[in-house]
């Protein structure tokens, strides 16, 4: 699985690569929505989950997932926001633009991965 | 995350907690605080407000729920329990360390397999049954396969094979890192010796993956310990420890009285170090060792 996280916080991107690492999965990473789709264009969209904060310079997430979900190459690419925003009109416009599910942070490492499993569909044998 | 505002007695319509989440009003906290207890034990004291109203704020929207209210009703509703899972996991914490308080793992490896060694070497059993109850990401059970490993190096009867640790959890995501059995520095470095590190473990880039000599005598199996797991019997220990806390007194007797009929006669229970039996079941009889407590099975 490659997963990639598109925060302006480099503190946030490390903790979710240490997560994605225990997983054994392959992690990505863009410092905001615009160096996120180059990455996503140059990847060819292969990419199976993005991890999407909200609040960043350049080309914030609700942009980049306006654009995710206009293209037919990355529309089926499932996205969890993972954002600060907290407010239910915010997490429901989020919801209703396309995103998965909604994280807010802070938040821990087994609900970050409880979030990735809802997100790619993982179930318990 | 701003700090919560502190409650206030009030009507019981009237929000009396508002976050920048959402507003939960006592009534809903109420009604959210009684259905999580029965359907995972977990007891949330009024002081626990702010919680639920900053996890469940999310998948309340998620469900396509305007309030509290109704993400309740449609918990109630639905017949598949993913939503009563989702809750239940979005409330539960996962605490966990490596040989957490040493005491219950000086006990199993200086008494407890040495006197089931002596009985297999005997003939009078060949099997060994561990319940590791509430088994976080995984470091309970496997530091119990790691002490039955070291135990097994320094004598020839018991062995590994002789041991079926079973790690049980009300949570997915903790289960699916527990079976990986693989942990970043922060997990390792809470109360992993060095020594039992380089031995049962291989570093993959930054990530140390448990031995698959570790890992074979454990399986995982998710389970809420509000339902029925009498399926689990003829335990011969369970381990149980720190996951009574957070339940009422009348669940903790309940839970008790159920893991006493799972037990053998004479099976062990251990518990958290800073948990006691004191005025909840006669069904157990105290053992003291030089480090801790732990308790013998004499049902009633």
């Amino acid at each position: 699985m490659r997963i990639l996280s598109v925060d302006d916080s480099n503190a946030t991107r490390q903790f979710i690569k240490r997560a994605i690492d225990v997983l054994g999965f392959e992690f990505l990473e863009a410092a905001d929505g615009k160096e996120g789709l180059e990455l996503l264009t140059a990847e060819g969209g292969k990419v199976d989950l993005i991890l999407l904060d909200w609040n960043m310079p350049v080309m914030d997430g609700m942009e980049m997932l306006k654009t995710i979900k206009a293209s037919s190459q990355l529309k089926g690419i499932p996205v969890t926001f993972v954002s600060t925003e907290q407010e239910r009109h915010k997490i429901s416009e989020a919801l209703h633009q396309g995103a998965k599910n909604f994280l807010i942070k802070p938040f821990s490492q087994e609900e970050l991965i409880g979030k990735i499993m809802e997100s790619l569909g993982i179930e318990l044998d | 995350m701003r700090p919560p505002t502190p409650a206030h007695a009030g009507s019981r319509t009237e929000p009396i907690m508002k976050l920048a989440t959402a507003e939960i009003d006592t009534n809903e906290f109420h009604l959210l605080r009684d259905y999580i207890e029965q359907n995972c034990g977990i007891f949330l004291p009024e002081e626990k407000m702010y919680l639920v109203c900053t996890r469940l704020t999310a998948l309340m929207v998620e469900s396509g729920c305007n309030s509290f209210t109704e993400l309740y009703h449609k918990a109630l509703s639905d017949g598949s329990f993913r939503l009563r899972d989702k809750i239940v996991e979005a409330i539960t914490t996962n605490e966990t360390f490596w040989f957490r308080d040493e005491s219950p793992f000086a006990v199993l490896g200086e008494e407890l397999l040495k006197k089931y060694a002596a009985e297999i070497g005997a003939g009078k059993r060949n099997k060994i049954k561990i319940w590791c109850a509430g088994c976080s990401t995984g470091q309970e059970p496997y530091s119990v396969a790691m002490t039955v490993q070291e135990f097994a190096r320094k004598q020839r009867i018991l062995k590994p094979e002789h041991v079926e640790i079973l790690g049980t959890d009300i949570s997915s995501a903790v289960l699916y890192l527990a079976m990986a059995g693989r942990y970043d520095s922060l997990a390792m470095s809470r109360g992993l010796p060095e020594e039992i590190k380089n031995r049962y473990f291989r570093q993959d880039d930054k990530v140390w993956v448990i031995n698959n000599d570790v890992k074979k005598i454990v399986r995982y199996q998710k389970l809420n310990l509000q339902e029925n797991f009498s399926h689990l019997e003829n335990q011969d220990i369970v381990f149980c420890r720190n996951v009574l806390i957070y339940f009422s007194n009348e669940f903790k007797k309940n839970i008790l009285k159920r893991i006493s009929k799972v037990l053998r006669p004479g099976g062990y229970l251990f518990l958290g170090a800073s948990e006691s039996l004191f005025n909840l079941t006669q069904d157990y009889r105290m053992f003291r060792h030089t480090m801790g407590f732990y308790y013998a099975n004499e049902p009633s």
